[in-house]
């Protein structure tokens, strides 16, 4: 496998692989973990009023309160959880909407090729933010899987062009040949024969996928179009710095949600590096690991 | 034609075809949204008043309106008008901050404030980034350079707008050094002749730019790292280091020469991606950029300003695609001019 791979190669990897599994395990656990910081079974992370607002941090609330009275540290835990499955179904869209483009791209080749590789070009070079941010406002209701469909309708192209770099090398080669001497389908080939190689390429497009996705989720969180109903680490910090913590000196309000960001981001950001440091040599030089 | 007169034109053409491309994929892009622009205005207007308004009269609103904003008629008849407006008239239409002023007037008295603020900071990004990742790919091995390297890596994927977050914590409200909003000091008179004036906007610009910089420096610095590298095993330098010349000596004549030219097209991208990234940070500090403006048009539902906004945005990316093809064979030598 190659993640087990990677882990013996790359420093990068590992310390990125156990960032996010902690993130994970958070995600996983969050129902439990939540309610082990609200310490009562019938209110939820996300319900108003519960504790006095904007409390110092102290045992009973480690991260504090917000202005609107609700456990910092619950809220967080759901923060994770639902940035975390908005990330990865945006990320796992977009590598498959990827994968599929740049295979036809590559194995077809000809004007099929021509077509896809120049539609691919225009989607990178138009600046997707704004565009998302557009589509957005005029959208009547947004829910996590039309929000998760948005964020990854502009993530794909990254993918489409590495798949489609490596499927043009790979298809070149004598084990392919092999393949298509011996009469094996082209749906076999692809699936049999190429895809397997390309597992680490569709690790590093899901990482980047992943942070794309959760960079656009905070852009259109701060501008107030995503859905004030889903509480999103994108929304938490937009809610802090919408009420003005800074101002007022409750600064971990708006850092606790920025540092799990951060983490996210370094973590997907060192994975990516480990997997390209260690399947593709010519950037050892680059890392220098 | 000389084969100059030709790779000017073939560029120029493609140029042209790409901004007719992009333009018409947004154009598109605006009519798949479901629902209309106007009747989400509308229904905006009627939460904002609370007050209801009968099928008809709204009907009759929403007709009066798309004819003003030129968003009736059929869908063909629609994109002949538009291309006609954008390429022709170069007019958008009404937008509804201050209406009927037209759209393009407020981006123009937006545009040159991002510019200065988001250009002048990528531009000093790239050169820091640049310079700082030249030494330290040249000097590999020290503890410093190491130490860089790896910050930079862990760094240059978190969005500016953190960074911006952190100035604005750190210098604005901890120790109170720098305004945290706006873009000039209110108090003073609007006039650019006047050194208080200009000095107040270089102050009021630093906490932005500072955290664009951050952000940029890390990005140019790895990749100009890693061009440095496979510069450095090349034939050519290892002569260079058998001559026994210093490897300072080496840094500045030789390598980074060498690395400046796959940098300056990076350069040129990050400045035409300027409008893409940076909306937010202008939006955190409050700076009357195109950012603010785009918030101020989306919190309205201002149709035409949005399209306005987004249109040029396409327009500077591929402004400086189009601007880099043209004199990249001026500074290499090596490009050929018949492709």
């Amino acid at each position: 496998m190659f993640v087990v791979d990677a882990w013996k190669r790359s420093g990068y990897f590992r310390v990125g692989g156990i960032m996010l599994a902690v993130l994970l395990a958070i995600a996983v656990l969050q129902p439990w973990l939540s309610q082990l910081a609200l310490q009562n079974p019938d209110v939820s992370p996300m319900s108003m009023g519960t504790f006095e607002p904007y409390a110092d941090p102290s045992p009973r609330h480690p991260a504090g309160t917000d202005k609107l009275g609700r456990d910092m540290l619950a809220l967080l835990f759901l923060g994770i959880r639902v940035s975390m499955l908005i990330a990865l179904i945006a990320g796992c869209t977009a590598t498959g909407i990827g994968i599929s483009l740049g295979f036809i791209a590559g194995y077809k080749g000809g004007w099929v090729d021509a077509v896809l590789r120049t539609g691919t070009d225009m989607v990178l070079v138009i600046p997707s933010l704004p565009l998302l941010i557009a589509l957005a406002a005029f959208l009547p209701t947004i829910s996590i899987p039309v929000m998760s469909l948005l964020l990854a309708a502009f993530a794909w192209p990254f993918t489409t062009r590495i798949i489609r770099s490596q499927v043009l090398t790979l298809k070149q080669r004598p084990f392919v040949d092999l393949a298509r001497t011996s009469d094996q389908g082209d749906m076999s080939i692809i699936f049999l024969e190429i895809l397997p190689n390309l597992l680490p390429f569709l690790g590093v497009s899901v990482a980047v996928g992943m942070s794309s996705a959760m960079l656009a989720e905070i852009g259109l969180q701060l501008i107030g179009l995503g859905p004030a109903s889903i509480n999103t680490l994108g929304l938490m910090v937009q809610q802090s710095v919408q009420s003005g913590v800074l101002a007022i000196g409750k600064w971990w309000i708006l850092f606790a949600p920025v540092s799990c960001l951060i983490a996210f981001f370094v973590a997907l950001n060192l994975i990516n590096i480990g997997l390209e440091s260690a399947f593709n040599p010519r950037l050892r030089s680059v890392t220098g690991d | 034609m000389t084969p100059i007169l030709a790779y000017v034109l073939t560029r120029a053409l493609m140029f042209l075809l790409s901004i007719w491309g992009a333009f018409t994929l947004a154009f598109f892009f605006f009519h798949l949204i479901p629902g209309d622009p106007v009747s989400a205005y509308l229904q905006q207007l009627e939460q904002q008043f609370s007050q209801t308004v009968d099928a008809a009269d709204a009907a009759a609103m929403a007709a009066e309106m798309k004819a003003r904003l030129g968003i009736d008629g059929s869908l063909p008849e629609q994109y002949w008008r538009f291309l006609g407006n954008v390429f022709i008239r170069f007019d958008l239409g009404p937008s509804f901050i201050n209406f009927p002023k037209p759209a393009v007037e407020h981006i123009l008295e937006k545009l040159p404030w991002t510019l200065w603020l988001l250009g002048t900071s990528t531009i000093i990004s790239w050169i820091l980034g640049f310079v700082v990742g030249g030494i330290i790919g040249t000097f590999r091995d020290n503890f410093a350079s190491q130490f860089l390297i790896n910050f930079s890596l862990v760094i240059s994927q978190i969005p500016s707008y953190f960074t911006a977050l952190f100035a604005l914590f750190l210098f604005g409200y901890w120790f109170v050094l720098l305004p945290t909003k706006g873009a000039y000091d209110p108090g003073i008179e609007k006039d650019l002749l006047n050194p208080r004036f200009l000095l107040s906007v270089a102050r009021y610009a630093i906490m932005p730019a500072m955290a664009v910089v951050m952000v940029g420096v890390a990005g140019t610095l790895i990749s100009t790292r890693s061009l440095v590298t496979t510069i450095l095993g090349d034939d050519y330098l290892q002569f260079a280091h058998a001559k026994g010349l210093r490897r300072s000596h080496i840094l500045m004549r030789y390598v980074l020469r060498n690395a400046m030219l796959p940098q300056i097209t990076g350069l040129a991208l990050s400045l035409g991606f300027v409008l893409n990234g940076f909306y937010l940070v202008e939006i955190i500090f409050n700076y009357p950029g195109m950012g603010s403006l785009f918030l101020s048009a989306i919190r309205l539902l201002d149709y035409n300003l949005i399209l306005g906004i987004v249109l040029m945005s396409i327009t500077v990316v591929l402004a400086a695609t189009f601007i880099i093809d043209l004199f990249l064979p001026l500074i290499d030598p090596r490009i050929q001019l018949s492709d």
